[in-house]
């Protein structure tokens, strides 16, 4: 008996393993090979039938410091004013977005897109097509319209709709400066208005200090892109600026630009540069090793982390050289894709992105600004109430190159082939100017 | 097959048992009989332990790298559906004229090559040294094999520092024997070499375990015939011994260039990102890059099925070896 009650149990296991494997293979089947390489837990809507399922699921790569930070701020903001809403809130960090950028692609593919996720509107949405959706509606009744600023308003459409909301806007044409070695120098940096003034104020640091005269991370050549940008717009000119971005480029100014960043790059900038990020490189303006770097302003974010390191006694902002007047714009914005998995709720974010409440917990931890001109500054430092005046009376506000606004991310891609390949040092010219031509001339 | 004998008793087992309903279903089934015929006495019934696996492997593994060679020939970007009515060559040809994508399989092609050829000798002079019979000849495997337990993303970390230009250990000493310094990681030149020598210290220990399994399993009459005869250390090395390591050889290089193939977690770590200093880029970093920063699926596809071709270009002559000698 003993003996026929195991093959029997034998036999069953056999066959439970059977049928395990068949709706194994079946459930493979019916999800499309979505192998939910997320790891997050897109799969349970599987289990319970999709309408009931409207979790609230948002995905941003704010994972460390003060994006950490601002990232909780944003979601205790949430569950203040929505406390009804079910939500998750997912950071992927790793390789600026690109780990992000990874996973949502994966996600949209597969069809199982996330509620929400951060990223850059402006060209940078082309690469989304059709698998945006629509949120005028809450442009509308919100009135989203007549508080942001105008570019915001057209960079956050596509193909004649709204597809997301912004949270926050980063500044690109940023000049950065320890104090005390730009005093012992004796270079003014608010004397700094052209490209070539700045080369001249390098060009002392170095014959009057140790220090470095420009600090430069390029491990990524996201920064050498970022600078050739605000380069290329403090030395040509916003209208030659925009021409680029537009796809009808001069060459001239092109070649200038990269004359003046191969002048940069060649003498003044830290030797270690290839083998060093910005983290690294921002130290060096905080340990008093440099005196200038160019970054966008999330670079203020270490320096108010940083002891003793205080805006306008340590540190100082200028202006990139020859953009004064201008505002090199970022946005940090929530996108909405279609297909939602919990459209109401997602809704209720959007607007919840684009209020008063959002951008204020969110951006003064960020080190950001509000993208809505009707905001009450008081909660942020003194640097960024400087930057949000700025920003509110700029002339101009150019989108940026590198982050979204100013070109199609394969546009981009191809811009920093270029870079990695004939710009990262030795400093070849003519190649670069005409790589970068032909890239965004297409 | 051989693993099949222990199953084919127990199910013999189970008809004498009072498998009633079976016995009749077998006589009644002459497919059944037929495919026992041709594949081996309990190939039916041995199914339900091999064929979940089999299937399972075919459709992820097999079907997998099908689909993907399909999604190769169409001309699939963005979000959608590829288009599979129009399938050409066109993703390869685009590949031919892609300067990045020729420099990414040439310098696969160097780091394949250069690192397994470099780690194979160092494993085999470590291997030999050790097997000396040595003092401590455990503590020395132990802190040779050591780096190899480590995960890319700590030695890539570890060896950025050390290859820091200014404060890099390695310039450190460069510069204190009176030598000027080297730009490591910025120099396209010298990059790929870098990344090499660092890959090379992870795996040499591995080499070295291969390799020294292979000499303990040469009997000591060996050494002490060639001793006899008068051979020295190196010439008893050179004629006797090392020959009679071709298998730990074979099977230690097939795995090294498979890790070569692999480096892209390395100078992922290394830089943070998908794109690798100028010099370095290869295969897999250039395929992530155009799948996910650019979302050309089918491109990204062609340059996967490249590097499919090259790994199969390794392993397959390694099986076809190994089925030639019975082991497979």
């Amino acid at each position: 008996m003993t003996n026929q009650d195991k093959r029997l149990s034998r036999r069953h296991f056999v066959g439970a393993t059977g049928a395990a494997t068949l709706a194994g293979l079946a459930g493979c089947s019916g999800g499309n090979g979505g192998d939910g390489s997320d790891g997050g837990d897109g799969d349970g809507s599987d289990g319970g039938d999709g309408g009931s399922d409207n979790t609230l699921e948002v995905l941003h790569a704010w994972t460390g410091g003060d994006g950490a930070r601002a990232a909780e701020a944003l979601v205790a903001a949430f569950e203040e004013e929505y406390p009804d809403v079910d939500h998750e809130f997912n950071p992927i960090g790793g390789g600026g977005n690109q780990n992000l950028d990874a996973v949502v692609a994966n996600r949209l593919q597969n069809g199982d897109p996330p509620s929400s996720f951060a990223n850059w509107p402006g060209p940078n949405l082309q690469r989304y097509e059709g698998v945006l959706g629509e949120v005028g509606g809450v442009w509308e009744s919100e009135g989203f319209e007549d508080v942001m600023v105008d570019e915001a308003v057209d960079l956050h459409q596509y193909n004649g709709a709204y597809r997301a909301v912004p949270l926050g806007s980063h500044r690109l044409n940023c000049l950065f400066y320890n104090t005390s070695v730009v005093e012992e120098a004796g270079v003014d940096p608010d004397s700094l208005t052209s490209v070539s003034a700045l080369i001249d104020a390098l060009e002392t640091v170095q014959s009057e200090t140790d220090a470095i005269p420009m600090t430069h991370g390029a491990s990524g050549t996201w920064t050498t892109t970022q600078l050739f940008a605000s380069t290329m717009l403090g030395q040509e000119g916003y209208d030659a600026y925009m021409s680029f971005l537009d796809g009808s480029p001069d060459e001239a100014a092109v070649r200038a630009t990269f004359e003046s960043l191969a002048e940069i790059l060649g003498n003044y900038i830290n030797e270690d540069a290839s083998s060093i990020g910005l983290t690294e490189s921002n130290q060096n303006i905080i340990e008093g090793n440099a005196a200038f770097i160019h970054q966008g302003n999330w670079a203020a974010g270490a320096y108010r982390n940083a002891e003793d390191f205080n805006y306008d006694e340590d540190w100082g902002f200028k202006t990139y050289p020859g953009s004064e007047g201008m505002y090199m714009l970022h946005f940090d914005s929530f996108l909405y894709p279609s297909d939602n998995p919990s459209p109401e709720a997602t809704e209720q974010f959007m607007a919840f992105a684009g209020s008063e409440a959002a951008q204020v917990a969110f951006n003064q931890y960020k080190g950001s600004i509000p993208t809505r001109t009707d905001v009450d500054m008081s909660q942020f430092g003194p640097y960024l109430q400087e930057t949000q005046e700025d920003f509110a009376s700029a002339d101009q506000r150019p989108p940026n190159l590198q982050h979204g606004l100013g070109v199609p991310s394969e546009t981009m891609t191809s811009l920093n082939d270029v870079i990695s390949s004939e710009f990262s040092g030795p400093y070849d010219v003519d190649a670069a100017t005409q790589g970068f031509v032909d890239a965004v001339s297409n | 097959m051989t693993r099949n004998t222990d199953t084919g008793d127990d199910s013999g087992d189970a008809v004498t048992d009072g498998g009633v309903a079976e016995d009749g279903q077998r006589s009644g089934f002459s497919p059944v009989a037929a495919l026992n015929e041709r594949f081996g006495s309990d190939f039916v019934e041995s199914s339900q332990f091999w064929l979940p696996p089999f299937l399972l492997v075919g459709l992820f593994v097999y079907g997998a790298i099908i689909w993907n060679l399909l999604i190769s020939l169409t001309d699939f970007t963005g979000f959608g559906t590829p288009d599979y009515s129009d399938l050409d060559l066109q993703m390869y040809s685009r590949a031919l004229a892609d300067s990045g994508f020729v420099d990414a399989a040439i310098n696969t092609f160097i780091l394949l090559v250069g690192f397994t050829l470099v780690t194979l000798a160092l494993g085999l002079g470590l291997a030999i040294l050790i097997d000396r019979n040595i003092r401590f000849e455990n503590t020395f495997r132990t802190i040779y094999l050591l780096p190899m337990s480590l995960s890319f993303v700590v030695t890539a970390q570890f060896w950025a520092w050390m290859f820091n230009f200014n404060n890099g250990v390695i310039n450190i000493v460069i510069t204190s024997l009176g030598l000027g310094r080297v730009d490591w990681i910025g120099n396209p030149d010298i990059v790929l070499w870098a990344v090499m020598f660092a890959l090379m210290w992870q795996f040499a220990g591995y080499a070295m375990v291969v390799f020294l399994a292979g000499l303990r399993a040469i009997p000591n009459e060996h050494y002490e015939a060639a001793k006899v005869d008068g051979a020295s250390t190196v010439r008893m090395y050179w004629r006797v011994i090392i020959p009679q390591l071709k298998g730990s050889t074979i099977s230690a290089s097939v795995v090294l260039m498979v890790f070569a193939l692999k480096a892209f977690d390395f100078l992922y770590s290394l830089v943070g990102g998908y794109r690798p200093p100028n010099g370095a880029d290869i295969l897999a970093t250039k395929m992530v890059r155009e799948a996910y920063a650019n979302l050309n699926w089918a491109y990204a596809s062609a340059v996967a099925i490249t590097l499919f071709v090259m790994t199969l270009g390794i392993v397959g002559p390694y099986l076809y070896y190994q089925y030639n000698r019975g082991n497979l």
